[in-house]
């Protein structure tokens, strides 16, 4: 998977490497400012109040 | 080394079928006796197989790396495997992700909600003191500090236990009490991530004090006697000048203690526990009158750390009310009270 997404991105190594810590990094923020965001409350560890 | 017999076949070419077979395929002709030698001769040195690396670069321009030998493609199962162990280390890696966010991203987030939420408190303080605050969902209303976590630990205290209030700090479970009255003003927080407002609780011990500050007045709760302490209170800790207020709470005629039987300054219970932030706590809401309730503050927040399965239960008394026209800020209450 990730040996052909590297074969996908164009350029040069250098050109590649950028490209590739680019799309490293949108997914990280995708996951943190969308994702995780979006599942924690469904997530059971996080009360703290007696009902 | 072993050794062939008609020399080293020519590179490049399928060696020929090698003429130890017998032309039936019959073992090869062995002499009989002990195992046979592999090696005709002694070991050979070391470094001698280097002999072998025909494709010595030679310098700049050296054909070396073009013959490498190139690893066998992976068939169609391999690729599968492949992609699944990928897919499952990125998996691996997501969760690992996820707990960094739970534990420190969300501390992030959570801190510039919380500032925003003090900022606001101090500007609605500033420009009308109401004697009572209006209390709308998420929107904080008092402010909690600990002296014993430190002179700058504070919280401002929003109304509701929902998620969002959560997420800004403490909580104020609605339809409790309000700070200073009688019955049980209770508070919800986070242990862990989101600013962990009650990360410590556990370090608190009886007598600690917790003050509330609202828009007019600083209310002084302290912690209640802990399980161990009630039974010799009064010629035990309670004796202690830090302990000044702090009683029991039991009923010296009642054989049981009274309503307040079940109160103690810290207490775990399962999450059920729904009675912990009664009037009266773990008591019906008629076990006593309101006139003659004590004024408690109770801090929930789940336990043990990192897990949600029982909840932790700080309870603790009003002792002193100081009017915020009587001292400059909560720095000169502390010194007042004895704790700066």
């Amino acid at each position: 998977m990730y040996a052909w997404i590297w074969r996908k991105l164009p350029g040069p190594f250098a050109a590649k490497l950028t490209i590739a810590v680019v799309l490293v990094l949108g997914v990280v923020a995708l996951l943190m400012f969308v994702v995780f965001p979006w599942l924690e409350p469904r997530l059971w560890f996080n009360e703290v109040a007696v009902n | 080394m072993p050794q062939r017999r008609p020399g080293p076949p020519p590179r490049g070419q399928v060696p020929p079928q090698p003429p130890q077979r017998g032309p039936q395929g019959q073992p090869p002709r062995r002499p009989p006796g002990p195992a046979p030698r592999r090696y005709a001769g002694p070991p050979p040195p070391p470094g001698a197989n280097e002999e072998t690396v025909i494709f010595a670069p030679v310098g700049k321009g050296g054909t070396a790396t073009k013959e490498k030998p190139a690893p066998a493609p992976l068939g169609k199962g391999g690729v599968a495997i492949r992609t699944a162990g990928e897919i499952l280390i990125t998996l691996g890696l997501v969760v690992l992700l996820f707990m960094v966010y739970e534990l420190y991203v969300t501390d992030l987030f959570s801190a510039g909600k919380q500032s925003e939420a003090s900022d606001q408190l101090d500007g609605e303080w500033a420009h009308d003191r109401t004697l009572h605050p209006e209390l709308v969902d998420g929107k904080a209303f008092a402010r909690i500090h600990i002296p014993t976590f430190g002179v700058d630990y504070n919280f401002t205290i929003q109304e509701g236990t929902d998620d969002a209030a959560l997420e800004v700090g403490p909580g104020h479970y609605k339809g409790t009490s309000l700070p200073g009255e009688p019955g049980n003003f209770a508070v919800a927080g986070h242990r862990v991530g989101k600013g962990a407002p009650f990360n410590d609780l556990d370090n608190l011990s009886s007598c600690d004090q917790i003050v509330i500050e609202t828009s007019t007045d600083f209310y002084i709760y302290k912690v209640l006697p802990y399980d161990d302490e009630v039974k010799d209170w009064a010629g035990g800790k309670g004796a202690d000048p830090k302990c000044k207020g702090v009683s029991t709470l039991r009923d010296p005629n009642a054989e049981d203690g009274g309503a307040y039987s079940e109160t103690f300054g810290r207490k775990v219970v399962l999450p059920s526990e729904g009675t912990a932030v009664n009037p009266v706590p773990y008591k019906g809401a008629d076990a006593l009158p309101k006139a003659q309730q004590a004024a408690l503050l109770t801090l929930t927040t789940c336990h043990p750390q990192f897990s949600a399965r029982e909840r932790l239960i700080i309870t603790s008394v009003l002792t002193q009310q100081v009017p915020k026209n009587q001292v400059k800020d909560y720095g000169d209450l502390l010194s007042k009270i004895g704790e700066a």
